[in-house]
């Protein structure tokens, strides 16, 4: 009856055996996907919305010069130019974003040296050491975090090699440890969306938010901007319900099929990015609501949310724009040529709605 | 050994206190739906009991798998990631048809079942531990396989997520008839039988000659399975595969409910009613501070002090 000790590191053998190689025929290439007729334009392929700046670089606002930061003038097309970037290319931001480095790295002739730190930041910190030993002559960071990058600028400033960090900021003095910051003005996205909001409602009825990740700075100013916008100009409309979506679609799906049931007669619906919303619209799907019956306004741009204007689900996007490359690298040339840049650059972010929607759908990322 | 072994013909304090460790949870249950029906606006309606039942069945499915490698006096850490690998695997299958790629996910929830199993039954490595380095690998595996979030468009999982025969959701169904047959496989079948004893006991296990190895690993293999299914429903749900962030904190939801439900972290006891009980007990909780548009941390706390008072209640239970 009792199986002997051979007889189950048998079974165990064959077992692990049996696992190992079903694992290995799931990961070998029979994969056959709902549309593998690649339907999906690549980044390389999308029609780049280029970049303009919101706030000019050198006319307003502290300026910095290579003078000032010390090092010498140089061309940046002989120059190698090393790009770390911070998260996992997982979403359709950072892919959007390594893109666009790397196109115009191509576009520009310039040598182009890139690091993913995969969301970890120790691995950031020693992946900017590596861009530098493996000499690069400029750098351009996604910094994951704020703080900590200490011993990374005290390398880079005895080689006197100049930093651009692009969407978030560092905590540490412009022009002296770094060059310049590009990014978006996330208060300013919160107030757009509020003005898109007060456009589709009319300015009256209520309104639910859908919070990103708690404690996160994007979170908080998308918040600021368009609750002090709606409490401006559009005192009939009120905030009545705010709860976190966690920058998820899952999330936002399931709380807004609570919001929907608990306030049917709610008029709009702020999700701080894209997800959320588009979470919200499988939410109001599922009530059997039509489109349009509650105003959705998201941020980000991506091209899934831009889809749900034309399919009339979504009032507007506000776009965060992830494509930094042609900014950044004209940021490097001005700065390498001896002329001024500004301090802190804007970036300037587009919006999609019912009348830009279907034209500009390539655009979205 | 299971619930039917009810203390009878005891003083009456410690009968009462049996009697709450027993019953607490479905008392919970109740004082939330009383509070809601008094309180919350538009709650009684078919359509808000379908809308909760949905949102619960993710998370009871893979309870029910915790449940079960809790009761061996073990823990399944690698069910949120398990999930993640079901959703990657079910859109790059689905080319094959819906059921195809169902079939191909689920199959590789127990194969990450396997993997657990054998570390733990074989190689001797501490639950915790194991299922740890497959939580870690099998969200990796999940994300190299599917990079980012892809839309699902087939109709019949469509259906699936969506929806309902006589007014019931399928998730529900779906979700009910796998709480009755864990139940069934728990308290009937002889392989239910063994796992609680492994639990018990394991040294008194293998000494009375139970294929104590084989049964781990079955055991295994049922919560990775069960994980892979909520996998492949929460999918059809959100009609999309979103391996990135879908079933992240899984594991600890549904050790939540395990524990509140009043199976005891000590093995020995699978409580089937109770875990059906705690996720609906948690779900009921985020839903109500949702409803009522409290603070997101508050949901964190309620949850905390609902823990304390489970674990405040079996603390006689762990004392054998």
């Amino acid at each position: 009856m009792k199986p002997t000790a051979l007889v189950r590191r048998t079974t165990a053998r064959t077992l692990l055996a049996a696992g190992l190689m079903s694992s290995l025929a799931l990961a070998t290439g029979c994969t056959k996907s709902e549309d593998d007729s690649g339907s999906k334009p690549s980044a390389s392929k999308q029609d780049d919305a280029g970049q303009v700046v919101a706030s000019p670089g050198t006319a307003s606002g502290p300026t910095c010069t290579i003078d000032a930061y010390g090092g010498q003038k140089t061309d940046l097309r002989t120059a190698t130019v090393g790009f770390s970037q911070s998260e996992k290319e997982a979403n359709p931001f950072r892919i959007a974003e390594t893109a666009s480095i790397r196109a115009e790295a191509k576009a520009e002739g310039v040598k182009l040296l890139t690091a993913n730190a995969q969301s970890q930041f120790s691995k950031q910190i020693s992946d900017v050491q590596d861009l530098i030993a493996k000499g690069a002559d400029l750098l351009v960071i996604a910094p994951l975090n704020s703080d900590g990058w200490e011993p990374v600028l005290r390398t880079a400033a005895a080689r006197h090699i100049p930093i651009v960090t692009i969407d978030r900021k560092i905590n540490a003095t412009a022009c002296k440890d770094y060059v310049s910051f590009i990014g978006s003005d996330f208060v300013e996205q919160g107030k757009r969306a509020a003005d898109r909001m007060i456009e589709a409602t009319g300015g009256k009825g209520e309104v639910a938010v859908l919070l990103g990740a708690a404690g996160n700075n994007v979170t908080t100013e998308r918040t600021k901007g368009f609750e002090d916008r709606i409490k401006e100009k559009a005192p009939g409309l009120r905030i009545v319900f705010r709860q976190t979506g966690e920058f998820a679609r899952e999330k936002g799906q399931s709380v807004t099929e609570n919001l929907i049931q608990s306030k049917p007669g709610i008029t709009g619906i702020y999700a701080e990015n894209d997800e959320m919303g588009l979470g919200a619209v499988n939410a109001l799907k599922g009530a059997g609501k039509k489109p349009g019956d509650v105003k959705i306004v998201t941020i980000d741009g991506t091209r899934n949310a831009v889809q749900g204007i034309v399919d009339g689900w979504i009032s507007a996007v506000i776009e965060s724009n992830p494509r930094f490359g042609p900014l950044a690298f004209r940021t490097l040339d001005t700065f390498t040529k001896g002329e001024k840049v500004g301090q802190d650059i804007v970036i300037k972010d587009s919006a999609y709605d019912k009348g830009n929607a279907q034209t500009d759908l390539g655009k979205a990322y | 050994m299971t619930e039917l072994t009810l203390g009878r013909g005891t003083p009456d304090r410690a009968r009462l206190l049996r009697l709450l460790q027993d019953y607490g949870v479905y008392t919970g249950v109740l004082v939330l739906l009383l509070f809601n029906f008094a309180f919350t606006p538009h709650f009684v309606s078919a359509e808000n009991f379908r809308t909760q039942a949905v949102q619960v069945a993710p998370v009871l499915i893979v309870a029910l798998g915790m449940a079960l490698a809790i009761g061996t006096e073990g823990v399944d850490l690698s069910v949120g990631s398990v999930m993640a690998l079901a959703t990657s695997l079910l859109s790059l299958y689905l080319g094959y048809g819906p059921w195809t790629a169902a079939l191909v996910a689920v199959l590789a929830g127990a194969v990450v079942g396997v993997a657990n199993g054998a570390l733990i039954a074989f190689v001797g490595v501490q639950p915790i531990v194991a299922t740890l380095a497959l939580m870690v690998a099998g969200r990796g595996l999940a994300l190299v396989l599917l990079p980012q979030l892809k839309d699902v468009h087939d109709p019949d999982l469509a259906a699936l997520g969506s929806g309902a025969v006589l007014g019931v959701p399928y998730l529900a169904l779906i979700a009910a008839l796998l709480a009755v047959l864990t139940a069934f496989v728990v308290r009937r079948t002889t392989f239910g039988r063994q796992a609680l004893a492994i639990g018990d006991s394991r040294p008194a296990a293998r000494l009375a000659g139970l294929p104590v190895r084989r049964v781990l690993v079955l055991v295994y293999v049922c919560s990775g399975a069960l994980a892979a299914i909520a996998g492949v429903l929460a999918t059809a749900r959100l009609a999309a595969s979103d391996p990135t962030s879908l079933g992240s904190l899984m594991e600890l939801s549904a050790i939540t409910a395990v524990v509140v439900g009043g199976t005891p972290l000590s093995g020995g006891r699978v409580r089937v009613g109770g875990t059906v009980a705690g996720a609906t007990l948690i779900q009921l909780l985020t839903t109500t501070l949702i409803k009522h548009d409290l603070p997101p941390s508050w949901t964190q706390i309620a949850q905390a002090v609902v823990i304390v008072l489970a674990v405040y209640a079996a603390r006689e239970r762990g004392r054998r």
